[in-house]
């Protein structure tokens, strides 16, 4: 038992540097993530898409394709707004944390962006 | 007076159903050219920024206030639409049996609201927004998009219906809201 156990030590004494050197030359630090832009278009009184998962330092935007004007508004706090956006004009932002948001001219337009 | 209060609910929600089953019962559905479509169109969205303005001057519920200017600047919007798309269309819009009835109709419901005590106002305002947004929305699914021949026409038309559908329900939320 005791020779194997030694035999293992010195085993992985010498594969150790071979695996941190295998690794230093491929992969070096970790990568920096990218941040990406989405898009939601806002279109027959729809945020589309409503829901929207993205990574922190993302930047959405949106695009009103209706024939009114609407906006994208924070909820509950009102942390964020854009202002009205008459149609064919578009708002973006970098997104910082899980929100929800509405339309303030159209209470009844709601979506969501969720930061993983 | 809880009889005149109901009747007088009543009537606003009547006057507007009439409208529909006058436009979409069988027997007489009206058969609309493409002129005319566009004419009961603005005349529909005339109709509501006209009660808007009464809203916007009568009521004092921020609820009220903040749907009925949303009413004024859509409609407005899809009349700027219409008129744009007509202009180049050549097309001027005509009168005809279903725009003059919105337009009397329209005209009774504006003085119907016009005596509205404050106390009362805001109840009849979006009663008739509820029975309004119904009635102009089976108009269009049911007559002006069907009837309507040019394409453009009626993908105006069609791009409209969300527009009512989304004010309807904004309407429904604020009907609820004013009634706690
Ligand atoms: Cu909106």
């Amino acid at each position: 038992m005791m020779s194997i156990r030694t035999f293992g030590g010195n085993a992985l004494v010498l594969v150790f540097p071979l695996i941190i050197l295998a690794g230093c030359s491929t992969t070096p630090t970790p990568e920096k993530y990218k941040p990406k832009t989405f898009t939601i278009e806002i279109y027959q009184m729809k945020f589309q898409p409503a829901l929207l998962t993205v990574h922190k330092g993302d930047t959405v935007e949106w695009v009103n394709k209706d024939i009114v004007s609407h906006d994208v508004t924070q909820v509950p706090n009102n942390l964020w707004s854009s202002s009205n956006l008459l149609p064919g004009k578009s708002w973006k932002m970098a997104v910082e944390e899980t929100d929800d948001y509405y339309c303030s001219i159209h209470v009844v337009m709601v979506g969501k962006l969720i930061v993983e | 007076m809880k009889m005149l209060k109901t009747f007088t609910a009543w009537a606003s929600v009547t006057l507007a159903i009439f409208v529909l089953q006058t436009m979409t019962s069988n027997a007489q559905t009206p058969k609309l050219a493409d002129d005319e479509i566009a004419s009961v169109a603005v005349v529909a969205n005339k109709g509501d920024i006209g009660f808007a303005q009464i809203a916007q001057k009568k009521s004092k519920n921020a609820e009220i206030l903040k749907f009925a200017h949303t009413m004024a600047s859509d409609h407005q919007a899809v009349i700027d639409q219409a008129v744009a798309l007509v202009t180049k269309l050549k097309v001027t819009p005509k009168d005809n049996a279903v725009s003059k009835k919105m337009v009397a109709d329209n005209a009774k419901t504006q003085k119907m609201l016009n005596s509205k005590s404050a106390k009362d106002f805001d109840k009849a305002y979006i009663d008739n927004e509820v029975a309004y947004h119904k009635a102009v929305i089976n108009a269009v699914e049911t007559i002006l998009i069907p009837q309507a021949q040019n394409a453009e026409l009626k993908g105006l038309l069609q791009q409209v219906v969300p527009t009512l559908k989304a004010h309807l329900q904004h309407a429904e939320m604020v009907q609820t809201e004013i009634s706690k």
